[in-house]
């Protein structure tokens, strides 16, 4: 299937435009988090560490889970798009899961009195982690385009299927990770103030996910092109 | 009423950590681009 380069750059183009209003999203986020939002009585200001903590996790989830969508619906159409995106939601996504993996010991330091401990949410996501950082190199491992597009397809919709786990863990496993307080069956429990700049968080957060993926997957679309005229 | 602990700079180096590695996923894709339009030409 041809590639056409014309799509590429207005992909890029678009992909630059929506990351760079969502990185000032984000640093509004940090803003309204520092000077606007109250501050949480036992855990202080390490508590803010939230605000970038949940929506990166939520951002990494939901790149992994479009990747293994995107995997299966390759398998059954064979449609190289689907396998385009979904190299390109495991690559966003694994900077996503680098953000959480970070950013959560350092909250656990001070409010655990441990940057690591080896509590159900944690040791999975890091295997999830693994799990991502694995697709990478099978996919630069292997050069005949369908075999790479058909084997990294398991290997993303094996990382979908951890996601829920990773969800639910903290109600499976007794550990320190604290049980969602948004993403559950009832009403958030946070005070309105925390909520509202979490929920501005989540937006920007998810709209830096669409930039990077809409910039990545053109610069991949563009490098195809490139390929297809070389040859 | 608890004490509120004096944790600051977690907070700071957790943001620091954050924007670092956004923006050299940013930088990332920028080099990818460049190199991508400068093969075109």
């Amino acid at each position: 299937m041809n590639v056409d380069p014309n799509r590429a750059q207005v992909l890029i183009r678009r992909g630059w435009r929506i990351t760079l209003v969502a990185l000032l999203a984000v640093a509004s986020v940090m803003v309204l988090a520092l000077r606007f939002t109250p501050t949480e009585v036992r855990q202080g200001l390490a508590q803010k560490i939230f605000y970038i903590h949940a929506p990166s996790a939520w951002c990494a989830f939901l790149a992994v889970t479009l990747t293994g969508i995107a995997s299966i619906l390759y398998l059954w159409l064979g449609d190289r798009h689907f396998d385009r995106f979904a190299a390109t939601s495991a690559e966003v996504g694994t900077v996503f899961c680098a953000v959480v993996l970070t950013s959560g010991p350092i909250w656990g330091k001070p409010i655990w009195g441990t940057w690591w401990t080896w509590d159900a949410r944690l040791s999975l996501t890091l295997f999830l982690f693994f799990l991502l950082l694995g697709y990478q190199v099978l996919r630069s491992a292997i050069r005949v385009p369908t075999e790479r597009a058909r084997l990294a397809a398991v290997v993303g919709i094996m990382a979908m299927v951890l996601v829920p786990f990773i969800h639910l863990s903290v109600y499976l496993f007794r550990g320190l990770h604290p049980t969602p307080i948004v993403l559950k069956p009832s009403a958030p429990s946070l005070d309105p103030e925390m909520l509202r700049t979490l929920l501005f968080s989540f937006a920007s957060f998810t709209l830096l996910y669409v930039g990077l993926v809409t910039l990545a997957y053109g610069i991949r679309l563009a490098q195809e092109a490139r390929e297809q005229g070389n040859a | 009423m608890p004490e509120t602990p004096s944790n600051g700079g977690y907070m700071i180096a957790a943001y620091v950590l954050t924007s670092v590695i956004y923006l050299g996923y940013v930088l990332v894709l920028w080099g990818r681009c460049r190199r991508v339009s400068r093969e075109e030409n």
